[in-house]
């Protein structure tokens, strides 16, 4: 199956040529250019909206580009639709894993595929011929389970291998991952990493798009950048530093000051008091403390049980025992609407999913969580509405047409802001950030990192997980670590730094230190 | 499978109960009249179970029942408002009219992206009109059409009445290709596949339009493949056969084990889940109760068929809810070992918590 080939790095897998694609009012693309050769790893990096993924989406067959070719191995190629790019030897992994959770892992690697000849959907299915082949790709990608098992069982980092295994089953030459370590574990990613070594040893192509600096450096061979659509630079691993990829992508510097000062901060009395909380993935009973003005930093892998303890503050999960208190009372939430009437609100890591209302306006994502404050007379008060919406736009510069636009419509930085635009407009006591830049580009990064410094001085306890390390050591007066669904430390100070977060991260048993913050 | 064998052993606890009460339950005239109602419903109710498979509905159902039926009656009938047509004639038409409704209904769905529930409630109420109109308001009749023997006759006859009547035979002929298809080739499994992740199957290159398109088609198929059975065992078509039916096939389907999400269902399971409808439908007709009255005359107590419906809404409710009640057990069963023990797998997916009905 593989391609012994001595470092291909005269073949041109493939080229693309002046690509351009417009959609209504934007161009996407503008005469973009890109070269893959075998047996290369390319990073294509960008912030959110430089054309990343419209440009992949061209050479995956889902959009037709208006001008520009796509040469496959030095010949042009027609890719118009998915099956044309699998024919082609190109498989995609898209960022939010696409796969059908209610069929098998063998089905899932061998969806569309099932049959080489492709003919005839109605003839039977080769299941025991699947299911062994499945196995030998399984094997090949590291992925130690029965093809039978059930997809909706595996994690992230599996369904992850799966999917390369997927596109090792189309014989793929050219295989795109898009932001694939976003939700992996350091453990997974490693994994991962080991088989972009071993896909690019066997010869095969791999663009891989991230935004993680230090990953594209560890793994890359060359690094392309867009941005607004257009190609802005090509480098040599060797010679791309951490300084010049950030102001090739934002297109300028970026100052210094990325993260707002700590000293500007100062810590008030107890806000928020956890003890011996257990919850849904805890393993051992959880205790810590929040103040007033200071952003507590939660760091962990995923599935360190953080997400799940959030929740449990939130009331959106049961707290199975422990007592927690807020400002010196009782606070056992048993619903979100129990937490929001004490103050205590969260921004959730899915925020398309359980922060926002897709199809509402700003306005209206803005007063759902206190629709009843707006009453006036009976009747609902909309211009009450588009004032504390206003107000929340311009106090979170939020990039909108108005209150009226809607946030489906909005990038995902400006969708974060409307998050805590809901949140800010019914003062909040302590709120909880779960991964509040996932998924967004630098610029909107550091804005995000401004807006929680300046709530934390204005007195909000913050809590903030985050699985990036520099934004939990930039932003976090104290950083509580958590590793296998139990606390492993907690740090202040001096004391926080990447290394000693990693250290209580990624230690399996840890020797000394309590656990109570 | 759960649901399936957990139907599969109430209906036969119903149908024991049943036969207990009343012995006529199984005798030779009810159950081979159960068994053609259990398979003229079975029949559509397959075909339903292929577009509820990929996350679509089809309410149309029942009205292409109706007017199928009412097709082959005018082109086929003898008596007035026929046209006398032979029946080579009139079924082959009245087939394809279903299946090329049932395809442009399709097409509508994945062609403008329009939402399953309003194009088929468009069509149910469409159907039933057309039915209306020809056969004009009223009645038509197929007295002394050879059709007719199609529910009345069967084979393996004892004693005059056939063990197997014929829309029993279809509705094997069904199970038997709709298993197959939809379980054992690459179709099938694209269905299941559309059901459960739509982008996943779009992202794999499967031609997901064509292919859900193409489920309302059979939908409706195996509607006018009912439709010809039910215009036989009636014999008298108006506007109003076929009614609701199309609520029977879903519920059917549904007590089956398909999931309205897509993505969960088995043939086996709607055809439990079909007898389990008319095993219940038939049952507070022959249910009864032997007692004696004060003055010591033996009665016997029969269920109000006044009762029917309610009978039949409470036994969906108490399937799909005891359904839940084990899921959400077994759910939280699991949370709890993973959150106390010491055990270091994964963390429970949170999905797992949430209803799946």
């Amino acid at each position: 199956m593989s391609t012994p080939r001595a470092a291909g790095q005269s073949e041109c897998l493939l080229s693309m040529r002046g690509i351009t694609k417009r959609f209504p009012g934007v161009v996407a693309l503008d005469g973009v250019s890109l070269e893959l050769r075998a047996g290369e790893v390319l990073a294509l990096m960008g912030e959110n909206g430089a054309g990343k993924s419209t440009l992949m989406k061209v050479l995956g067959g889902a959009f037709a580009p208006d001008e520009g070719q796509v040469l496959i191995a030095g010949r042009a190629a027609a890719i118009d639709s998915v099956r044309a790019a699998q024919r082609y030897g190109i498989a995609l992994i898209h960022q939010e894993l696409s796969f059908a959770p209610n069929l098998d892992i063998a089905a899932n690697i061998f969806l569309g595929n099932e049959i080489s000849g492709r003919s005839g959907l109605l003839r039977p299915l080769p299941r025991r011929a699947l299911r062994a082949r499945a196995k030998e790709f399984l094997e090949r990608v590291g992925l130690f389970v029965s093809p039978d098992t059930p997809a909706a069982s595996l994690l992230t980092g599996q369904l992850q291998m799966m999917e390369i295994a997927k596109a090792l089953a189309l014989n793929a030459r050219i295989i795109v991952m898009d932001e694939p370590t976003s939700s992996l574990t350091a453990g997974e990613s490693e994994k991962l990493f080991a088989i972009v070594r071993q896909l690019r040893a066997d010869g095969i192509g791999i663009i891989y798009i991230s935004h993680r600096l230090e990953e594209v450096m560890a793994l890359a061979d060359r690094i392309t950048v867009l941005r607004d659509g257009r190609h802005v630079g090509d480098l040599e691993r060797e010679k791309a530093s951490h300084e010049a990829l950030v102001s090739l992508m934002v297109g300028r510097q970026m100052s210094g000051h990325y993260f707002p000062p700590k000293a500007e901060r100062s810590a008030g009395e107890t806000v928020l008091e956890v003890e011996g909380v257990v919850v849904q993935g805890t393993r051992a009973p959880v205790s810590f403390s929040v103040r007033q003005g200071e952003i507590l930093g939660f760091a962990g892998l995923v599935g360190a049980g953080r997400t799940e303890l959030m929740c449990a503050l939130f009331g959106a999960l049961p707290v199975l025992s422990g007592r927690m208190t807020l400002r010196g009372k009782p606070y056992a939430p048993s619903q979100p609407r129990d937490a929001i009437e004490r103050g205590v609100f969260l921004a959730p890591e899915d925020r398309k999913r359980h922060g926002l209302v897709l199809p509402m306006s700003i306005a209206q994502n803005t007063s759902l969580p206190d629709v009843r404050r707006y009453r006036r007379l009976g009747v609902f008060d909309r211009k009450a509405e588009r004032r504390v919406a206003l107000s929340e736009i311009e106090r979170l510069r939020i990039k909108a047409r108005g209150p009226e636009q809607k946030v489906v419509s909005l990038s995902g930085g400006n969708q974060q802001k409307v998050v805590l635009g809901k949140w800010l407009a019914m003062n909040p006591v302590v709120l909880i950030l779960d991964e509040p830049t996932r998924g967004i580009d630098v610029g909107a990064k550091a804005e995000i990192y401004r807006n929680a410094a300046e709530l934390a001085r204005s007195g909000i306890a913050i809590i903030m997980v985050s699985s990036d390390m520099e934004e939990i050591v930039g932003l976090s007066d104290r950083v509580v670590v958590m590793r296998e669904r139990e606390i492993r430390g907690t740090l202040t100070g001096d004391e926080i730094s990447s290394e000693r977060i990693a250290h209580l991260m990624t230690r399996a048993e840890k020797s000394t230190g309590g656990q109570a913050a | 499978m759960r649901r399936e064998l957990g139907m599969g052993v109430a209906l036969f606890f119903m149908c024991l109960g049943l036969w207990v009460s009343n012995p006529d339950f199984l005798g030779q005239s009810n159950a081979i009249n159960t068994l053609r109602q259990i398979s003229m419903l079975g029949i559509f109710a397959i075909g339903i179970g292929f577009v509820i498979v990929t996350g679509g509905i089809d309410l149309s159902i029942g009205s292409m029942v109706g007017l199928t039926g009412v097709i082959i009656a005018k082109l086929s009938s003898t008596q007035s408002g026929g046209l006398g047509y032979p029946l080579w004639v009139a079924i082959p038409a009245a087939l394809g009219i279903a299946v090329l409704l049932g395809l442009m209904q399709g097409l509508l769905i994945t062609r403008l992206s329009l939402q399953p529930f309003i194009v088929t409630l468009g069509g149910m109420l469409l159907f039933r009109g057309l039915s209306q109109t020809i056969a004009d308001g009223g009645t038509l009749s197929l007295g002394g059409s050879p059709l007719l023997d199609l529910a009345s006759g069967g084979i393996l006859r004892v004693q005059g009445e056939p063990l197997l009547p014929y829309p029993f035979l279809i509705f094997l002929g069904v199970i038997a290709v709709g298993s197959y298809v939809l379980h054992f080739t690459v179709y099938g499994r694209y269905l299941f596949a559309i059901g459960g992740n739509r982008d996943a199957a779009e992202y794999s290159g499967i031609a997901v339009r064509r292919i859900e398109a193409s489920t309302y088609l059979i939908s409706a198929g195996t509607a006018g493949l009912a439709g010809v059975c039910y215009a036989a065992y009636i014999g008298q078509m108006s506007q109003q056969v076929g009614v609701a039916y199309e609520l029977y096939g879903i519920a059917a389907a549904v007590l089956g084990g398909c999931s309205l999400r897509g993505g969960e269902g088995t043939v086996v399971g709607i055809v439990i889940g079909a007898a389990v409808m008319r095993v219940i439908d038939n049952g507070i007709n022959m249910f009864q109760i032997a007692y004696a009255d004060q003055d010591g005359i033996r009665r016997l107590w029969r269920l109000n068929p006044n009762w029917t419906f309610v009978i039949i809404g409470a036994v969906i409710l108490v399937a799909v809810v005891l359904d839940q009640v084990v899921h959400l057990v077994q759910a939280q069963r699991r949370v709890r070992e993973s959150s106390l023990s010491v055990t270091r797998g994964p963390t429970p997916d949170a999905r797992s918590l949430k209803p799946q009905a």
